[in-house]
């Protein structure tokens, strides 16, 4: 045999062990943390959960109603005033501003914008919402949860209608369309999976975060779906309720926690089979 | 116009007509030789010569032949255009062109043969080997216009025919006077009649491969109408 | 500069002339040119093929006939391109409508992600208003007119994405035809097809031919030589010789077309 090949052969080997040692590595402490949240939480949940609001501490029952509650709203409106924003802007880029110099000075400071710490917006939202306001709200929580949402639609959108071939483009333009009934008909069309796909990845993303609702929405005891006053919210209640000794709401804590991780694991099944499922090509 | 300087860019296309180039050549060469040696053997009547001859037509025609299964390889494979398929073509009439000058030629040595007994040689002769002289000379000078792709060398085979034409009246009227004059002279006149004509169509074939050769070349054919053997003479 | 070799600039509208491109100059940014100085003539209702090496410019004299290059910026054409003598690269021109007249089929075959009924109807909408049965009508027609009726009329509710690559092509080329432009520029139709459905296609533009002034940019020499009346050869960005196809491809007059089409380049 070659004499360079066995030794290549060798280091292939240990690097594939390498390769395969990590992965196990990195499955294993997700596995470890999946089976933390089900052991723990998996005791709290029943249909309690979904009926009745948060108990007073020391207290017996109770259920997480109204953080849940509190969490859709505020999510919901979230992605309703980010997600538009951000399918138009991402839009923008990628069709009457692909070629100019302002589009990558957007997808820059976008960017910036996906990767900030979500404290930072909270405080900013702090800043420019909630102390104007005068008190803690729902809306202000709800922006926040936009701002964190906007950039994730922005780069999806983007990427998805730049995946869209130019080609099919020219062939509608060719056609004698107008520009924007092209980008309505035809490209957004083509890209739609791409784009709900980004839709459901960017409300796996803000149904987490708790920083940035700390400081806007922070949380309510009893129900309200008022969105001038504090809102009950899931992650805040996580948040407050594991830092008390009481174990009623440690229980409960802990089945909120594994209520969102399952949320955000089927929403991201469901984005991951759309588009694999199509395979139009 | 066209000079070939450049090669093709797939060389085994360069190398299909190279072949071809070779095997007309060598078929011109036979029919020359054929052509001056099967005169020859008529005016001097030597059999041995004119035997030699027509065993040279075998290899003519089986280069024809091998011509032609080349040409169509080439077409089928390469799909030749423009300068190219019409090299293909002037190569496939040539070579039918040559293979008939070599059964003409044959067909001599084998009168030759035929008359080798006679004493008598008729006057006519004379005129006959003069017109073997020229069409041989038609004959070389088309073929080096082919190899040297010379159009205006091509053309003036052309125009030239009509001395060949010219000739052979006059060698038809001194055979007929004689056949007149004694009649046992017709079987000589006879054989030689047909070589005459044989000899005449040699310069009709040279004359086609002429036409073929300013095809290659200007990529137009001659005009339908070339001048007979009225005009005043000179080459 | 420009070597012509038969008589190509002609006055608009005489002797059938559909196209008349006088002076053509096209810019990719600043720089040089990719079209020096181009003249030709589009004959109507005949069929002109545009060969020539790659990075040549045929492409791009194509897309200046319906103005495509004006999706993207820094792109410019200089000169006259007259359609029944008008100037088509006039600023104040309807592109639309434009494009409406001046159809063009791609590369690479693009279904629109709708049904195949869609694809064709869609475009129709563009332009009328028609009530379904009409509608149904113009789709079969257009359908018919690209040989694709018989294999498609019992799944028009099928996406035009589930058509193999032959079928995706021809119907592309139904979509063009159904907005019955006047002209219809080719692309390199066939370069993604297999051979049996570049015959297919070949066939058709032969049917179509005398309906429609066709241009057709292709790399295979042999399709221009089959279905083009008239063949222009670019190099460089300008026009070398255009001539009769028959003429151009047993004894074309310049040398480097000669070159070109005997595979002697390079």
């Amino acid at each position: 045999m070659n004499p360079l090949y066995a030794p290549r052969r060798r280091k292939s080997k240990i690097a594939m062990a390498l390769c395969l040692g990590a992965t196990i590595f990195g499955l294993a402490w997700l596995t470890l943390i999946l089976f933390t949240l089900f052991w723990n939480g998996f005791a709290g949940l029943s249909v309690a959960l979904f009926t009745q609001m948060t108990p007073p501490p020391n207290a017996q029952g109770g259920g997480l109603l109204n953080a849940i509650v509190g969490s859709l709203i505020l999510t919901l409106l979230g992605i309703g005033i980010g997600a538009p924003i951000g399918v138009f802007a991402g839009t923008y880029m990628a069709e009457y501003g692909r070629f100019s110099k302002i589009t990558s000075v957007i997808r820059f400071i976008n960017d910036i914008l996906l990767s900030a710490p979500s404290i930072i917006i909270g405080l900013f939202v702090y800043g420019a919402v909630v102390v104007p306001m005068g008190g803690f709200s729902g809306l202000a929580g709800a922006l926040a949860l936009a701002v964190i949402a906007l950039p994730v639609v922005v780069r999806t959108t983007e990427d998805m209608l730049l995946l869209v071939p130019t080609q099919l483009r020219e062939a509608a333009v060719a056609l004698g369309m107008p520009r924007s009934y092209m980008i309505r008909k035809i490209t957004w069309r083509a890209a739609r999976v791409g784009l709900v796909t980004g839709l459901l990845l960017a409300v796996a993303r803000v149904s987490g975060e708790t920083a940035p609702l700390l400081f806007t929405a922070l949380s309510n005891q009893f129900w309200s779906v008022d969105l001038l006053k504090t809102m009950a919210n899931l992650p805040v209640t996580i948040n407050n309720f594991i830092n008390n000794p009481d174990p009623n709401w440690k229980r409960l804590a802990w089945a909120g926690a594994l209520l969102i991780t399952l949320a955000v694991l089927s929403l991201n099944i469901v984005a991951r089979s759309l588009s694999g499922g199509r395979n139009p090509k | 116009m066209t000079e070939q300087t450049s090669e093709h860019t797939v060389r085994a296309f360069d190398r299909d007509l190279e072949s071809l180039g070779r095997k007309i050549a060598e078929m011109g060469g036979i029919g020359e030789k054929m052509l001056a040696d099967g005169i020859d053997a008529l005016i001097r009547l030597d059999a041995d010569l004119a035997r030699a001859t027509i065993a040279m037509d075998k290899r003519l025609d089986m280069l024809q032949r091998d011509v032609e299964e080349t040409a169509v390889l080439v077409i089928a494979r390469r799909q030749p255009v423009g300068l190219d398929l019409r090299e293909i073509v002037a190569a496939m009439r040539i070579s039918g062109d040559l293979e008939r000058v070599g059964d003409l030629a044959k067909n001599i040595a084998k009168r030759a043969v035929a008359l080798a007994e006679e004493q008598r040689l008729p006057r006519a002769m004379i005129g006959l080997r003069h017109m073997g002289e020229l069409a041989a000379m038609q004959l070389k000078d088309v073929l080096d216009a082919y190899s040297q792709r010379d159009v205006e060398r091509a053309d003036s085979v052309w125009l030239r025919d009509k001395e060949i034409d010219a000739l052979e009246d006059s060698v038809f009227r001194d055979l007929l006077t004689f056949m007149m004059e004694d009649p046992r002279n017709i079987t000589i006149c006879t054989q030689l009649l047909f070589c005459s004509k044989n000899v005449e169509r040699v310069g009709d074939h040279a004359t086609n491969i002429a036409e073929t050769v300013h095809y290659i070349l200007t990529g137009e054919q001659l005009p339908m109408d070339r001048p007979k053997g009225d005009m005043a003479g000179g080459k | 500069m420009n070597e012509m070799s038969s008589a190509q600039t002609m006055a608009p509208n005489a002797d059938g002339v559909k196209i008349a491109i006088r002076n053509l100059n096209f810019y990719y940014g600043s720089g040089n040119p990719s079209l020096k100085n181009v003249n030709l003539s589009l004959l109507t209702n005949k069929v002109t093929a545009f060969i020539g090496p790659s990075g040549c410019g045929k492409s791009t004299l194509l897309r200046v006939l319906n103005r495509m290059y004006e999706l993207y910026p820094n792109q410019r054409a200089e000169g006259e391109v007259l359609l029944d003598g008008q100037n088509i690269l006039a600023p104040g021109l309807d592109v639309n409508l434009l494009r409406a007249r001046v159809g063009m089929v791609f590369q690479k075959p693009t279904p629109f992600p709708m049904t195949i009924y869609e694809n064709i109807a869609f475009g129709i909408r563009l332009y009328e208003k028609l009530p379904k049965s009409e509608m149904d009508g113009r789709v079969e027609t257009a359908l018919r007119g690209a040989a694709l009726w018989g294999e498609v009329k019992d799944k028009l509710d099928a996406s035009g994405l589930s058509l193999s690559g032959g079928q995706q092509q021809r119907l592309c080329i139904a979509r063009t035809v159904a907005i019955k432009p006047e002209v219809i520029l080719f692309d390199e139709p066939c370069s993604a097809l297999d051979p049996i459905s570049t015959a297919k296609v070949e066939e058709l533009m032969d049917e179509m031919s005398t309906s429609y002034t066709i241009a057709i940019v292709t790399h295979n020499m042999q399709q221009a030589a089959r279905i083009s009346t008239k063949t222009a050869f670019m190099y460089m960005g300008e026009m070398v010789e255009m001539d009769d196809t028959d003429k151009m491809f047993t004894s074309p007059a310049q040398k480097r077309t000669q070159d070109y089409i005997t595979g002697r380049f390079g």
